[in-house]
């Protein structure tokens, strides 16, 4: 017998009226792996996590959690599920930890032990006594993981947990999800970010408009990512086009701004540089544009371009 | 973990509701409400004769007891229930909380019956208080005379105090038929204002309906005439078949509300919050 | 915004619909009858007739040697008794033997029925006493008959009482003034009752016989009964006796003063 995926969605389909908010998406989730569902905004995300926790009837399709259906299992399918979608929201009247305490009632348990060790896990035990309505965004993202972890989940769902956060809050939240994955933890993530599901994931689904537009392992992803680009400024660039011509892996074209960019193999265009240098051409600047994933991405999901071998 | 009963999301609403400040001021309101009512009428140079007991009020307790009754049933009791019932589930949605609770260990439909008897014991403390206060207010101030009838029948002290008491108790069925609409509202427009102020409406446009005459073939059937069934205890001979009828009428309206609120929140799609 | 207009739209289509339900099955199943009047009335009037004796410190009378009976009708004879409304009235008798009923037998109350099965009931200041009465120890108390109030039970006994009272006809002129041919006219009145008023009026001022005219009225109906001989110049006065054939009418005579125009 094969070990049980964890989330097993096949063909789920969910329309708002005329809109195809989620088209036919198939996404698998193996136990302790760590999966993200990466798509711009629109693209779908949210309405199929709200499919898998229940929140919204998808039209079509069938969406398992760790075996069970909606259909046969009812709220039991959220067994040993956590996680939030969008925003976390809690009830402004309450504290922060009376909002836990209910939350943990729902859950079947009153459990004081490991309330107090999830505010410590989300730094938070210093405000737990405020009312959540005097709380900071970012307070209210991370009591959201701790309403999660207070479940003692198998499978973390997060909806874009890093949205709104600032540059330590995001850094904090990315190591918060890694240490859990690195426990074992199955994680299922959505984002915007190429490089926070490059940092943290294993496998990754990206969405267009409702539908997959890639589906596979990051290092599937690499290798069909484009080569990188680079903007080049030089003393001469005349001159830096015809050296080129000696480097037929790698493109020199010009930007919108009459800069010039440089793309190729990684080690052709090191090749190139150095042939400028030997050359006399004075080299003024040579920077990284886009990662290669990034570039990927916007590939994947601008609606006029496709890319061999995606889905 | 776990399977959670019906229980536990009970003890929740319990606990939100005492940390809510409008829930708190309801059932202090009841309390103390009567207390300056009792005093202003009682301090009328007149009494209010176009009210049934009005003519009594000044001179007998439990004349002002009914009195209140009478003016309470109009659109009090439908406010003071309304106010939690008509706020239990608009409120998830005016915080985003929906998916906050339904992504725990306990279903919609437990949920659902949490609110619901949270709001019916909600209504029946609310009405327990204010007749409590109601009466026993009544009777200090304006005292404990033997009480004519509608029958025009002297009810001794002891039993008028049965039949008064009896009369507002006879208040419930109505009120938690109220508290079932204010909950099917409260389900259906997602918002807390109209949960509120929408039953409230209804109870006044039903109480006008009710006294125009012409339209007597349905004046039974409002959810408005159950608050009046209790004329028939202070008659000799008493009767109860408008109690019996009101409340029938008051579970049919019960029961149609539960059941569209019920199918509402299991097929709705939760996508704000 | 949306579900708050459907909401509203939604509440409205019901109670449009309830009152259209309401309107097409009629009014006529009220539950404020006739026959529920007739009966409550007397109950509640029994006792509170009673309270009034006692208060005046009398003790011979009991709710159930009055005898109290009823005959409730709405607003005249054209209009279906039943439903409610500020146009019932109500003659009722009984008997005290320290007050007689009028010659007619009976004393006329008005009532305020309400839709929800109670009433208001006015009694006649004649025989009931107005808003404040003195008690038997001298205070000024509020008279329990003057005004009070009843409810009935909407599923009881609707079955005819039976009760039935003639209608009382009431000269309602209070002077005579004749016309250009010295011809005058009586105005008279037909009160509440079971069926209307008819008989004749005879006329004499002094030794001339005005003539005798027979009249014929519905209850509750006013009529103008002209008298074919004229009035002599100089008359003061003239007599005018009632021989009714059906309701009732005072015996004693009415005596109207003429003035000539
Ligand atoms: N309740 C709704 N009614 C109508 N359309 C909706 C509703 N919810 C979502 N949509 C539409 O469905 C599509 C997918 O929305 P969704 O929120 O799933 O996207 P997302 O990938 O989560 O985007 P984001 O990155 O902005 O969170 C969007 O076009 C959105 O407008
Ligand atoms: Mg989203």
């Amino acid at each position: 017998m094969t070990e049980q995926l964890a989330v097993d969605a096949v063909g789920v389909t969910k329309s708002f009226g005329s809109l195809r908010a989620v088209d036919d998406i198939t996404v698998q989730v193996a136990p302790g792996e760590v999966y993200g569902v990466l798509g711009p905004n629109g693209a779908g995300k949210t309405t199929f996590l709200r499919m898998l926790f229940g929140l919204i009837r998808p039209d079509a399709g069938t969406i398992r959690v760790f075996g069970r259906t909606w259909e046969k299992d009812g709220i039991n399918v959220l067994d040993g599920v956590a996680g939030f979608i969008e925003s976390p929201k809690f009830y402004p009247y309450l504290t922060g930890r009376q909002n836990l305490e209910g939350l943990a009632l729902l859950d079947g348990g009153d459990r004081a032990d490991r309330l107090a060790e999830v505010l410590e896990v989300v730094d938070l035990t210093d405000r737990a006594g405020d009312k959540v309505s005097g709380y900071s965004y970012g307070m209210r993202q991370r009591l959201g993981v701790a309403a999660s972890l207070l479940r003692d989940p198998r499978l973390l769902v997060l909806d874009e947990p890093a949205n709104g956060l600032d540059p330590a809050g995001i850094r904090d939240m990315r190591a918060l999800v890694k240490r859990l994955a690195g426990s074992g933890l199955t994680v299922l993530l959505s984002s915007h970010h190429m490089d926070e599901v490059e940092e943290i994931c294993d496998n990754v689904t990206i969405m267009r408009t409702g539908s997959v537009a890639f589906h596979g392992t990051i290092e599937k992803l690499r290798t069909m990512a484009p080569d990188p680009g680079y903007a080049l400024s030089t003393g001469d660039d005349v001159r830096a086009r015809e050296v080129a011509g000696r480097h037929p892996s790698v493109a020199v074209t010009t930007d919108p701004d009459a800069e010039l960019v440089v793309t190729g193999p990684r080690d052709d265009v090191a090749a190139y540089v150095a042939d400028l240098v030997r050359s006399g051409i004075r080299l003024d600047g040579f920077i990284a544009t886009r990662t290669p994933l990034e570039s990927l991405f916007f590939m994947l999901t601008d609606a006029e371009s496709s890319v061999e071998g995606a889905a | 973990m776990s399977r959670v009963g019906v229980g536990a999301a009970l003890r929740w609403e319990v606990r939100k509701l005492r940390a809510q400040l409008r829930a708190r001021a309801v059932l202090v309101a009841a309390v103390l409400a009567p207390i300056p009512v009792v005093f202003i009428l009682h301090g009328q140079s007149r009494p209010p004769k176009d009210t049934l007991f009005g003519r009594f009020a000044l001179e007998n307790g439990f004349a002002l007891a009914l009195l209140v009754l009478g003016f309470a049933s109009q659109w009090v009791l439908p406010l003071l229930t309304a106010i939690v019932a008509g706020d239990v589930f608009a409120s998830e949605d005016q915080h985003g909380t929906w998916k906050t609770v339904l992504t725990r260990s306990t279903s919609r439909g437990q949920l659902f019956w949490a609110k619901t008897i949270t709001a019916c014991g909600f209504a029946a403390i609310v009405l327990l208080l204010l007749t409590a206060s109601t009466i026993v207010s009544s009777l200090l101030v304006v005292g404990h005379q033997p009480l004519t009838g509608l029958s025009g029948q002297t009810i001794p002290a002891a039993t008028a105090l049965k039949l008064v008491t009896a009369s507002w108790a006879t208040m419930l069925p109505p009120m938690l038929g109220f508290t079932c609409l204010a909950l099917l509202l409260s389900v259906w427009s997602r918002n807390p204002a109209i949960g509120i102020a929408a039953p409230v409406v209804i109870a006044m446009v039903m109480q006008l309906l009710g006294s125009l005459g012409g339209i007597d073939a349905v004046r039974p059937l409002l959810l408005s005439t159950p608050f009046e069934a209790w004329h028939g205890l202070l008659a000799a001979p008493h009767f109860t078949g408008p109690l019996t009828q009101g409340a029938l009428v008051c579970a049919a309206w019960g029961a149609v509300s539960l059941l569209g609120a019920y199918l509402v929140l299991r097929r709705r799609d939760i996508t704000g919050g | 915004m949306r579900r708050i207009l459907t909401a509203l739209v939604a509440a409205l289509v019901v109670i449009g619909a309830l009152t259209a339900v309401a309107v097409a099955r009629g009014g006529d199943n009220s539950t404020v009858t006739r026959a529920r009047l007739e009966r409550a009335l007397p109950v509640a009037f029994s006792n509170l007739y009673v309270k009034q004796a006692h208060v005046e410190g009398r003790h011979d009378i009991t709710p159930k040697s009055l005898h109290a009976k009823a005959m409730c009708d709405k607003h005249g004879p054209d209009v279906a008794d039943v439903g409610p409304g500020g146009d019932w009235v109500c003659l009722m008798s009984w008997k005290d033997p320290q007050v007689p009923m009028p010659p007619e037998g009976y004393g006329k109350f008005e009532l305020n029925v309400h839709s929800n099965d109670c009433f208001t009931a006015g009694g006649p200041t004649k025989l009931t006493g107005y808003l404040e009465m003195t008690a038997a120890d001298g205070r000024t108390v509020t008279n329990p008959v003057f005004e009070f109030d009843g409810c009935f039970d909407p599923t009881g006994d609707n079955t005819p009482t039976g009760n039935s009272f003639p209608s009382l006809l009431s000269v309602t002129s209070t002077t005579l003034t004749p016309k250009q041919d010295g011809t005058v006219d009586l105005g008279l009145g037909c009160g509440t009752g079971a069926e209307g008023c008819a008989g004749t009026v005879t006329a004499t001022a002094g030794h001339t016989s005005l003539g005798t005219v027979p009249y014929d009225m519905k209850e509750e109906a006013t009529a103008s009964l002209p008298f074919p001989t004229a009035v002599p110049r100089g008359t003061k006065e003239v007599t005018f006796t009632v021989h009714p054939t059906r309701g009732v009418a005072s015996s004693s005579p009415s005596v109207l003063p003429v003035t000539f125009g």
